[in-house]
């Protein structure tokens, strides 16, 4: 039993034992998020996407606010802007 | 705007790690999951620059931790929520002797530096390599693993492992460390 065992840290270099319990809890933290799935929100995002002849409607109507940010579209190459732009005019 | 059925399928397989990824960044269920929409949005409108074969996760992070650090500049003001809806959206988890340890994980967790903290994350929860993390994050690898290791030992002095006698009872934060390492 080492209920009380501290992490030691020597000159701000933790154990190999001690990293290895901090993972642990990192793990087991994020895996019970990741074990919640995915939310229903999300699928009927992905099929409302997927489907744009039924939907083309209700995906104009969808608020891309973020759409014009050229910091986001940075790393994109900046395709997303112009697509979603086009998409919402009609 | 078509999607391949596989392409889809990839982007929801992402889903759960990537909300694990937006909750640990922001600390608030509800943002989150609005970031994890709107990353998702900004993937479809921007799928021809997918290139298929490479990794869809690692994209669909990048343009997740893309989004929250724009968002990130523009209200830092309400940035951490840490206390409230987080540990909310989780209460219903069966393992309530585990939640008071991982709030109090979570609350060190948000205190780190962001740049650490999604070092830390993406190496040692999401499953990325160093390699990869560098990529989501755009900066050298040893830039990475200089952060993860701050990380680890910023946690572990939030989480008052030494000099234990200056916070007081502390026997949540003690169990937390040593429950992966109970035997010897």
């Amino acid at each position: 039993m080492q209920t009380d065992a501290p992490i030691r840290r020597t000159a701000g270099r933790l154990s190999r034992e001690d990293q290895r319990r901090l993972g642990d809890i990192l793990q087991r933290v994020y895996d019970e998020v990741v074990h919640q799935g995915v939310p229903d929100r999300f699928k009927v995002l992905l099929d409302e996407l997927n489907e744009p002849s039924e939907n083309s409607q209700a995906q104009s109507s969808r608020p891309l606010e973020s759409a014009s940010d050229p910091e986001s579209d940075r790393r994109l190459e900046g395709k997303g802007a112009s697509a979603q732009g086009s998409k919402g005019q009609h | 705007m078509t999607m391949r059925p596989s392409v889809r399928d990839a982007m929801l397989a992402a889903v759960p790690s990537l909300r694990a990824f937006a909750i640990s960044l922001c600390g608030n269920v509800d943002r989150a999951d609005d970031l994890v929409q709107e990353t998702l949005l900004r993937a479809m409108a921007n799928i021809t620059s997918f290139q298929p074969g490479t990794n869809m996760s690692a994209w669909l992070f990048t343009i997740l931790r893309n989004l929250f650090r724009s968002e990130y500049r523009k209200r830092r003001r309400e940035v951490e929520d840490t206390d409230g809806s987080y540990a909310e959206s989780l209460k219903s988890h069966p393992e309530q002797h585990s939640r008071v340890e991982f709030d109090e994980f979570r609350t060190a967790l948000a205190k780190l530096p962001p740049d650490q903290r999604e070092a830390l994350i993406l190496v040692g929860a999401s499953g990325f390599s160093y390699e990869e993390a560098a990529a989501i994050c755009d900066c050298a690898v040893g830039t990475i693993k200089s952060r993860v290791n701050r990380a680890r030992t910023r946690l572990s002095e939030l989480l008052s492992i030494d000099g234990s006698d200056d916070f007081g009872p502390d026997h949540t934060t003690r169990a937390i460390l040593s429950a992966g390492g109970g035997r010897s």
